[in-house]
C-alpha cells in the first residue's frame, strides 16, 4: 500500500517543532498530524509561539525534548483509553485526593517523565487548551492590563504555563505560585527560570484551603484545578478571599475529561459557574470548547470551561 | 510462522475498524500509511483487539507500538498466537 501523502506544514524554521513532530512520527504515527491540525486552525502564530516557547524551556537539548514528547505521546494515551471507558460509564474512577496524590503528584518518575510534559506540549497540541490560551491573551490578560494591578497568584502551578505567560505578557508584575506537589513547583521554577523571571517570581508548597492567604492579590489564575479535588467548593471559598475586590481571576475547569487524577466530575460549564458564584466570585466572561469533535452520537469527549472573575 | 498466524488474526479487525476490506495489513503497516488510522481510530483499535486476543496493553506497552510489527512483538509477548 502506497504511504498517503499529507499536506505538512515546512518546518525548516522551526528546529524545535520540527522535533516535535519527528518523534511523534516515528513513536506515535496516529497523533502526527496534530501539528498540521493546530496550523490549520491557528496559523503560523500558533508555529512561532510553539516554538518559541520550546527554544526557551529546552534550549536547544532536543534529546531532553524528545523525551518530553515521549511523556506526552503516554499522558495522551492514558488519557484517551479513559475517555473510552467513561463513554460506558459516565463516571471518574473512584479516587480520594490522598490516592491520587500518593499515584500521581507525589510520585517523581511519573510527574517528569510523562505527566508534566503532558501537561506542558496539551497546552500548544490540543485544541481547547490552546484556545484556552487565546481567551487568556485576547479577554484576560487587557482587563489585567487596564487595572494596572502588579501581582498574582497561581494556585495549582501545573507545569508553571500560565505562571510564566503572566510574567512573559507584563514585565513589571510579580508571582506567587501554589502547589501541593513539589515537583510541579520544581517544573515551575525551571520554567520560569528559562525564561528569566525567576527573580520575579516565588514558588510555595501551601495548602490554600488549611493555610489561607490572608493578603489578597489583585489576579488570581486557577487553571484546571477543579476537578482533582474532593471539596472544590471549599477550595473555592478559599481562593475567592485571595482575590482582592475589584480584582480578576481567570478559573477554569476540565468538564468529562477523565484522567488519572480527576476526582470531581463537572459535566457542565454551569455546574462550575454555580460554585464560582456560591464563593462570592462574579461571572465576567466565559468560554467553553471540546478537544475534538466526537465522533458518533454518545461519545463523550473532554472539554474545558474558562470564566473571568471578580469580586 | 507465528507473525502470520498473528497478523492473519487481526486483520479483520484492522480491516473494521478502518473500513478497509482491503487493506493489508503487514509488519511494516503504520498509521502513516492508512488515511483513517488517526489517535481516535488507534484507540478503538487498541480496545478492539484487547477485546479479540483476550490481553490487556499497559501504558508502555501501547507506548511501545509505532507500527503492526511492535503490536505483533507485544502480543506474542504476552502468549498469543492468533489461534
Amino acid at each position: 500500500m502506497a504511504a498517503t501523502q499529507v499536506d505538512r506544514a515546512p518546518l525548516d524554521a522551526y528546529p524545535h517543532v520540527r522535533e516535535v513532530q519527528r518523534v511523534l512520527d516515528e513513536r506515535f504515527p496516529y497523533f502526527a498530524r496534530i501539528i498540521d491540525r493546530q496550523v490549520q486552525e491557528f496559523g503560523p502564530a500558533w508555529l512561532a509561539f510553539l516554538e518559541s516557547d520550546l527554544a526557551k524551556f529546552f534550549q536547544g537539548d532536543l534529546e531532553r525534548l524528545g523525551q518530553a514528547v515521549f511523556g506526552y505521546g503516554r499522558f495522551a494515551l492514558d488519557g484517551m483509553r479513559l475517555q473510552k471507558l467513561f463513554d460506558k460509564t459516565h463516571r471518574y474512577e473512584f479516587k480520594s485526593y490522598a490516592e491520587a496524590s500518593d499515584e500521581v503528584y507525589q510520585n517523581r518518575d511519573y510527574m517528569f517523565s510523562l505527566y508534566l510534559p503532558g501537561i506542558y506540549l496539551s497546552h500548544f497540541l490540543w485544541l481547547h487548551h490552546y484556545k484556552q490560551h487565546v481567551f487568556f491573551e485576547e479577554k484576560f490578560l487587557p482587563l489585567v492590563r487596564n487595572h494596572g494591578g502588579m501581582e498574582f497568584y497561581d494556585v495549582g502551578v501545573g507545569t508553571g504555563f500560565y505562571s510564566k505567560e503572566m510574567l512573559r505578557a507584563l514585565p513589571d508584575i510579580r508571582g506567587n505560585g501554589f502547589d501541593l506537589s513539589p515537583y510541579s513547583l520544581e517544573h515551575t521554577a525551571k520554567m520560569v527560570d528559562a525564561f528569566g523571571f525567576l527573580p520575579r517570581y516565588q514558588t510555595n508548597l501551601r495548602n490554600i484551603v488549611s493555610e489561607p492567604i490572608e493578603k489578597p492579590a489583585p489576579f488570581i489564575i486557577n487553571i484546571e484545578v477543579l476537578e482533582h479535588l474532593e471539596d472544590p467548593q471549599e477550595f473555592l471559598n478559599a481562593l475567592c478571599k485571595m482575590l482582592e475586590p475589584g480584582g480578576y481571576g481567570l478559573i477554569s475547569a476540565a468538564l468529562t475529561a477523565p484522567n488519572a487524577d480527576h476526582i470531581y466530575l463537572y459535566n457542565t460549564a454551569q455546574e462550575v459557574a454555580d460554585q464560582l458564584v456560591s464563593a462570592g466570585f462574579k461571572v465576567l466572561d466565559h468560554i467553553e470548547d471540546e478537544a475534538y469533535q466526537p465522533r458518533k452520537p454518545g461519545d463523550t469527549v473532554p472539554r474545558n470551561a474558562a470564566f473571568i472573575v471578580s469580586r | 510462522m507465528l507473525d502470520e498466524a498473528i497478523i492473519s488474526s487481526i486483520t479483520p479487525v484492522f480491516r473494521r475498524i478502518f473500513e478497509d476490506e482491503s487493506l493489508v495489513v503487514t509488519r511494516s503497516l503504520d498509521a502513516s500509511m492508512v488515511p483513517s488510522w488517526d489517535s481516535l481510530n488507534h484507540i478503538a483499535l487498541i480496545l478492539e483487539l484487547e477485546s479479540h486476543a483476550g490481553v490487556k496493553f499497559t501504558t508502555d506497552e501501547l507506548a511501545s507500538m509505532a507500527n503492526v510489527g511492535d503490536l505483533v512483538d507485544v502480543l506474542k509477548g504476552k502468549g498469543y498466537s492468533g489461534a
